[in-house]
C-alpha cells in the first residue's frame, strides 16, 4: 500500500517568511544607529573582567628572599588529577626541603584549581589569567622560574571575608 | 609452643583461642583487629610508656595497656568502645601538643604512625594555643638524624640499642615536657646495626640520611626481595621511585633476619641502578663488536660453545636457576666453574640468634657452591688453554686482560660489559639482581625467592632466560618460559632440591633437604625494664 501524505493547509500569513525577515532586518538596523548601548567589548584594548574565582595558568609564589615557597612536600603532583605537575624533591643550599625540579605541563592541566587547594604552604596557585600563546608546545611547560616570574593577580578559592561561603 | 595452655578470650564480640601469656595486643591481631600502638613492637622488650594501646577489658577497674596486660580465661576485651576510644583520643592530643606539624616537610609523612592514627581516632582540631618547646635536629652519627620536635618518647630506639644491639647508646634525657633522646657521652649511631632504629621510629623522629628528602612514601613501588649483599639472605622490601631503588628496608622473617637488616647492606643498593650497562647482545664483526639481534647472537654464542670445553666464571649474585643453567652448559662439554667473593668483616646483632652481616658479602655463595662451582682466589686459574671463557654476571674486577688471552674465545653473560673481556665474541646483556626473578639460598641453605623491582634497560633479558635459550641453541631441551619451570628442572635433577617449588616457597622460604636444621629464632626476652 502506497503511503500517503496528508497536506496542511494553512493561511498565507502564518507560512511567509516576508514579515519574520522584515522584523529581523529591523532589529539590525535599530542596532545600527543605536550608538549608546554598544555590547561590542573593544579586546584587546578593553578587556571583560573576570571572576575572583578564574582559574587559568599558574603562578608559584615566593617569600620575602625571592624563594619559592614550595618545600617539595609532594601533595600537588599526588592530588592532580590530569598529572601534569612533575616534582623531584631535594634540598636548597641551607638543607631545607626544596623543589630540585617543579614542572606543570600547561597543555596538560585541566585547571580545576586541586593544587591551590592542597598546597599547605599557599605556594602553588591558579592565576586569574587566560592570555597565553607560545610558539612551540616546549613553551608551556613552565619550569620553577617561570612560574615565580609570573605576575598576574591569583584566584581566590574562596571570598576572604565569607570563608565558608554562607 | 604445642604444650602450652590455650585461652579463650572475645576481642570485639570475636571469639580468640591463643596460648597462654599471649598479650591482648597480639591476640587481637590474630583476630584482625589493629590495637593502635606506639612503643610496642615485637621484636623489642615491652615498655608500656605510650599509653596509646588502652583498651577496656570488662570487670577491669581501669583501662589496660593491651601491650602489657597477658590473655585471660574468659576475657571480653572492648577496643572501640567509647571509653577506649576517648582515653586513645586523650593520649594523641597530648602527643601532639609540641609536635610541629611539619607534615610537609617531614619524609616519615605517609608511612607515619601518628598521621595514621590521629585520622583514624584523633581530634580535628587542637585545643592548644602555647607556644610549642623547640630543640634543634641533630647529627646522630652514622645514617641517622634526630629531629627532637617530633619525638613521641616512645623508647623503641633506646630499647633496640640496649637489648637488641647491646650497646646502649641513646637514652632519655631531661624530664617532664621537656625530655628528649639524648646520646650518651662519646657514643654514636656507627654500630653496624644502628640504621634499624629508623624503620622502629614510628615518626619522623630518627631519619635515614641517606633518604632525606629523596621521596615521598606513597610515591614508591614496593617489591618483595631478599637483600643480596651478603649471605645471611635478609628479607627485605626493595622500595623503588621511577624505576630507581632508592630504599631497602626489612621485611619480617623470623626464620632468617626477624624484623632487622644490617646498615651495609641497606645502604649499598646504588650498584642496581648502574648506569653504564651492556643493553643490546652483540656479536663480533670485522669492525669490533658489533649489536645485533637476540636469536643471531644466541646462535653465535651456540656455535662458539659447541663441542668445546666451557670455563665458567660466574658471579654469586646469580640466582639458583641461573647457576643451574651454567652447570649444564658446563656438563655439555666436560668444562668447569668457578666464583671468587669479596669479603668483609663480620658484624653481628647480638639481640637475635643467628643473625650477622656476614663475612662473605654475595647473595648465592652457598648455593653456587651447592651447584657444583669453586669457590677460589684466583679466578681464571685453572682455565686451561684454548678453552671457551664464560663470564657470567662476574665483573673481573682485578684481573688483567693477559689471564683472559688464555683462552680460546670468550662469551660475556653480563649486565655490565668487563674491561678485561675486551676480545669478547659474544655479548649477551642479563638483567641485575633488582630486574629479574629467581631464587637464592643463604648460608643455612634457605632457599627464598625475590622478584622483580625494575625495568630492565634496553633489550636485555633475565639471565635464565638468556641461559635457557643459549641451551636451546645447542640442542638440549631447555625451553622455559618462566622461572619456576627452570627451578622445577633444577628440583628434580638435584637431590638437594628436591620437593621444592615457587608455591612451596612462598616469600619466607625454605631450607634445602639436606640444610642444618635451624629452629626459628626465638623472640626477644619479654620483660618489662
Amino acid at each position: 500500500m502506497a503511503i500517503t501524505v496528508k497536506v496542511v493547509e494553512r493561511p498565507v500569513n502564518e507560512v511567509s517568511y516576508v514579515r519574520a525577515a522584515l522584523k529581523g532586518m529591523g532589529l539590525t538596523i535599530k542596532h545600527l544607529f543605536a550608538v549608546g548601548d554598544r555590547v561590542t567589548i573593544q579586546y584587546p584594548e578593553e578587556k571583560s573582567p573576570i571572576s575572583p574565582r578564574w582559574r587559568g595558568t599558574h603562578r608559584m609564589l615566593t617569600t620575602e628572599n625571592g624563594k619559592a615557597r614550595c618545600v617539595a612536600c609532594g601533595l600537588c603532583p599526588t592530588v592532580c588529577p590530569a598529572n601534569c605537575i612533575k616534582l623531584v624533591p631535594g634540598e636548597d643550599e641551607e638543607g631545607n626541603r626544596y623543589p630540585l625540579v617543579f614542572e606543570i605541563d600547561e597543555f596538560r592541566c585541566i585547571f580545576c584549581g586541586f593544587c591551590q587547594e592542597v598546597c599547605p604552604e599557599e605556594a602553588i596557585h591558579v592565576g586569574r589569567h587566560y592570555e597565553n600563546s607560545e610558539y612551540s608546545r616546549e613553551g608551556f611547560v613552565y619550569d620553577l622560574q617561570r612560574l615565580m616570574d609570573q605576575t598576574h593577580p591569583v584566584c581566590e578559592m574562596w571570598d576572604p571575608e565569607d570563608p565558608k561561603g554562607e | 609452643m604445642v604444650d602450652a595452655k590455650i585461652v579463650n578470650l572475645t576481642i570485639e564480640g570475636r571469639s580468640v583461642s591463643v596460648p597462654e601469656g599471649t598479650t591482648i595486643l597480639e591476640a587481637a591481631k590474630t583476630a584482625g583487629i589493629l590495637i593502635p600502638h606506639y612503643c610496642y613492637h615485637p621484636g623489642l622488650p615491652i615498655a608500656g610508656v605510650c599509653r596509646m594501646c588502652l583498651v577496656e577489658v570488662e570487670k577491669a577497674p581501669k583501662l589496660a595497656p593491651s601491650c602489657a596486660t597477658t590473655v585471660a580465661e574468659g576475657q571480653v576485651v572492648r577496643v572501640h568502645s567509647e571509653k577506649s576510644l576517648d582515653a586513645r583520643k586523650g593520649v594523641l592530643e597530648m602527643l601532639l601538643i609540641n609536635h610541629p606539624l611539619d607534615c610537609p616537610i617531614c619524609d616519615q609523612s605517609g608511612e607515619c604512625e601518628l598521621q595514621d592514627y590521629t585520622y583514624q581516632e584523633g581530634r580535628n582540631d587542637s585545643r592548644y594555643r602555647e607556644p610549642k618547646r623547640f630543640n634543634p635536629a641533630e647529627d646522630f652519627g652514622g645514617d641517622v638524624i634526630y629531629v627532637p620536635n617530633r619525638c613521641i618518647l616512645c623508647t623503641r630506639c633506646v630499647r633496640f640499642m640496649d637489648d637488641v644491639a647491646h650497646e646502649p647508646t641513646l637514652n632519655v634525657s631531661e624530664r617532664g615536657d621537656r625530655a628528649l633522646i639524648g646520646k650518651f657521652e662519646g657514643k654514636d649511631m656507627t654500630h653496624p646495626w644502628a640504621a634499624n632504629v629508623v624503620d622502629l621510629c614510628p615518626v619522623g623522629a630518627l631519619l635515614s640520611k641517606d633518604f632525606l628528602n629523596k621521596a615521598r612514601a606513597w610515591e614508591l613501588d614496593r617489591t618483595a626481595s631478599i637483600c643480596p649483599n651478603c649471605t645471611q639472605g635478609c628479607n627485605v622490601i626493595m622500595e623503588t621511585r621511577e624505576n630507581q631503588v632508592v630504599r631497602m628496608r626489612p621485611r619480617p622473617n623470623e626464620n632468617v633476619n626477624a624484623f632487622f637488616m644490617c646498615d651495609w647492606g641497606r645502604l649499598n643498593y646504588r650498584w642496581m641502578n648502574e648506569k653504564s650497562r651492556a643493553e643490546h647482545p652483540m656479536v663480533r664483526g670485522k669492525n669490533g663488536l658489533v649489536a645485533t639481534n637476540w636469536e643471531a647472537a644466541i646462535s653465535a654464542a651456540a656455535r662458539v660453545l659447541n663441542g668445546k670445553k666451557a670455563f665458567i666464571a660466574a658471579s654469586p649474585m646469580l640466582s639458583n636457576e641461573s647457576l643451574f643453567l651454567l652447570t649444564q652448559l658446563m656438563q655439555a662439554g666436560g668444562g668447569s666453574g668457578t666464583f671468587r667473593v669479596t669479603e668483609g668483616e663480620e658484624a653481628p646483632l647480638p639481640g637475635v640468634e643467628d643473625l650477622a652481616l656476614r663475612r662473605e658479602r654475595a647473595a648465592n655463595v652457598y648455593g653456587a657452591e651447592k651447584l657444583g662451582f669453586k669457590k677460589t682466589k684466583d679466578l681464571l686459574g685453572g682455565l686451561g688453554q684454548g678453552d671457551v671463557l664464560v663470564i657470567a654476571g662476574e665483573d673481573l674486577a682485578g684481573i688483567d686482560a693477559s689471564a683472559v688471552a688464555r683462552a680460546g674465545d670468550v662469551i660475556v653473560i653480563s649486565s655490565v660489559l668487563p674491561e678485561a673481556a675486551g676480545k669478547a665474541s659474544v655479548v649477551l646483556p642479563i638483567a641485575n639482581f633488582s630486574e629479574e626473578e629467581g631464587t637464592v639460598t643463604n648460608l643455612r641453605g634457605r632457599v627464598q625467592r625475590f622478584t622483580q623491582a625494575r625495568q630492565a634497560p634496553g633489550e636485555t633479558r633475565p639471565s635464565w632466560l638468556v641461559l635457557g635459550d643459549l641451551l636451546g641453541a645447542m640442542g638440549k631441551q631447555a625451553n622455559f618460559f618462566l622461572p619456576s619451570e627452570v627451578f622445577a628442572k633444577l628440583a628434580t635433577s638435584n637431590p638437594s632440591f628436591a620437593g621444592l617449588s615457587y608455591d612451596s616457597l612462598g616469600f619466607r622460604g625454605l631450607p634445602l633437604v639436606d640444610a642444618p636444621p635451624t629452629g626459628p629464632k626465638a623472640p626477644i626476652a619479654v620483660a618489662a625494664r
